[in-house]
């Protein structure tokens, strides 16, 4: 017998919320079916009528954890609309705070992970960590969300010896607080048990359906935009492309984490060799006819923005793409054939900028009509119930470091 | 490979599909087909270069055309393929065929733009509420955003 379960669509604090529709057969989705928009803002209409310099703040404000992704994919859209070189100084200082954002939201991730897994020190352990990262970030720029770091031709605030040497004392205390959680996956079987073999999703099928970021590398596509269309001043960086060949949540946390280790020796890299300078250039407030298709690598994945102007001072298209909707095709296919405890997690993967799943229609009696709410926790504490029955001795997945 | 050698042999190889090829950026080539050659032109660079990849689909409000862009990618370059559809008759093909992962795009172009997308999996709205009245698609540039009248319970 199928039954069909609704999860979502709102949650009032956050941004994006969607509606899964999914059909079972006992606790085996068959079927998911998405349903967006619940929150749609109109932000490309929007700024069609506001100039180039308000869409700088618009732009930002389209996501609460990657808003620096946004806001430099339009900025250097708009740069090279401009034909406007950015200052060197500037350019270093932007790559920066790309990674300070990557280690901040990939902490978060693996904090959710854990928290998914029913593994709840880890949670507490990885967002204590990524205080460190947002303190950071809010003494260098002022803002722990929105920085509101970019201009036109460099950044807005220039960063001194005093930050610089923090933050590479910092950085010191994040690398081995990471090692550190290499080592817990090593000696917690359970966690990367529970990680393994859920969310499949083959390389054929990732790359079919167009994913994007840690869950296209953890099918073992090395696809990074910071390699295959260098921006900024990642052409002139020394870093690998992290990747995993699981196809699973287990390979999503490995790339995230090896990651985290290659953005702290970006970091690292950034500033010792930071050029002197201006941090930032004179702006033209018009912009000629034209059109970009700005790439950029945000820690969810690719972040695209396609800029036409018409020669004002407000542009005639803005179209952005944010990683999650590119990988939500993907998350339908992953959700196919799994189990319903394991939504949470599947869901929490593609770390989307939505933790909508509040709450969960279970239809007991479809016949009868009689329905169940379930919430969130339950759903979890119910995943939880269920791996532990599972012997995991049987199941011997390897942490892979 | 790069960029270059892409613009070369598509010149030499599809001439008769295309309508315009340019570079116009480093990495950035600019392709125009009749949409009647789209699925033609997006089978030949995944088979040929592996743009496996779609960025996104844009459209453009032109006023008497919708100008609709497909950003291909792969690791060396973007392309980016345009085809133009009169307003009267705002039609063009489903890539899903070629590309499985443009159904949501091409779900969103129908909602913003009124773009009929021919033989698409999955026609259903994407976006927009459910109570959306038919016939309005807000990224148009002649529809504008009007304010309904506040309505005060009880008067005043």
């Amino acid at each position: 017998m199928e039954f069909k379960v609704a999860l979502g669509p709102q949650h009032p604090a956050l941004h994006e919320p969607i509606s899964l529709r999914m059909t079972l057969e006992g606790e085996i989705i068959r079927d998911a079916d998405l349903k967006l928009g619940y929150n749609h803002r109109g932000i490309e209409k929007l700024a069609e009528s506001r100039t180039f310099i308000q869409n700088l703040y618009l732009t930002e404000r389209i996501c609460g954890i990657c808003s620096f992704s946004h806001q430099t994919c339009y900025t250097q859209g708009v740069e090279k609309l401009m034909e406007l070189v950015p200052a060197r100084r500037g350019l270093y200082i932007r790559t920066l705070i790309c990674e300070l954002e990557r280690v901040h939201s990939h902490l978060l991730w693996l904090g959710v992970a854990g928290q998914e897994a029913g593994f709840e020190s880890f949670f507490m352990y990885t967002w204590r960590d990524r205080e460190v990262v947002m303190d950071i970030l809010d003494w260098i720029t002022g803002n722990r969300v929105h920085y509101s770091m970019n201009t036109f031709g460099g950044v807005r605030r220039d960063i001194d010896e005093l930050q610089k040497k923090k933050i590479l004392d910092t950085l010191g205390l994040l690398k081995t607080r990471t090692e550190y959680y290499l080592n817990i996956g090593a000696s917690e079987p359970t966690f990367a048990n529970r990680l393994a073999g859920v969310g499949k999703l083959s390389k054929e099928k990732a790359i079919a359906l167009c994913a994007v970021g840690p869950t296209l590398r953890a099918s073992g596509v090395p696809m990074d935009v910071r390699k295959d269309d260098p921006y900024a001043v990642y052409d002139e960086i020394p870093f690998e492309v992290a990747t995993a060949d699981s196809c699973d949540v287990l390979g999503r946390a490995v790339v995230r984490v090896k990651e985290l280790l290659e953005s702290y020796k970006i970091i690292e890299f950034l500033l010792k060799n930071l050029p002197e300078g201006p941090f930032k250039v004179k702006a033209p407030r018009k912009v000629k006819e034209n059109e970009v298709y700005s790439r950029y690598e945000a820690p969810r994945g690719e972040n695209v923005h396609y800029i036409k102007s018409n020669g004002s001072d407000k542009p005639e298209r803005l179209k952005v793409r944010a990683p999650t909707l590119a990988n939500y095709a993907a998350t339908i296919a992953m959700l196919k054939n799994g189990f319903i405890a394991d939504i949470p997690l599947i869901f929490a993967a593609i770390d989307p900028c939505i933790c909508c799943a509040e709450r969960l229609v279970q239809l007991d009696n479809p016949r009868s009509g009689e329905s169940k709410v379930l919430s969130f926790s339950q759903l979890r504490a119910m995943a939880n119930d269920r791996y532990k029955k599972i012997n995991f001795k049987k199941k011997d997945s390897a942490w892979p470091f | 490979m790069n960029a270059e050698t892409i613009v070369e042999k598509i010149n030499s190889a599809i001439r008769d599909k295309i309508q315009e090829i340019a570079l116009t950026a480093p990495r950035r080539v600019q392709l125009k087909v009749a949409r009647e050659q789209l699925n033609a032109v997006l089978t030949y660079l995944k088979e040929q270069f592996g743009f496996t990849h779609v960025g996104t689909i844009s459209g453009v409000d032109l006023g008497e055309n919708f100008e609709v862009v497909y950003h291909m990618s792969n690791d060396i370059a973007t392309v980016n393929v345009r085809i133009l559809t009169p307003r009267s008759e705002p039609k063009i093909p489903s890539i899903c065929a070629v590309i499985p992962g443009a159904i949501l795009y091409e779900r969103e172009l129908q909602d913003m733009f009124g773009l009929v997308v021919e033989n698409i999996p999955d026609p259903r709205p994407l976006l927009l509420a459910d109570d959306w009245p038919a016939g309005q698609y807000p990224l148009r540039k002649d529809w504008h955003y009007e304010r309904p009248a506040e309505i005060i319970p009880g008067g005043e």
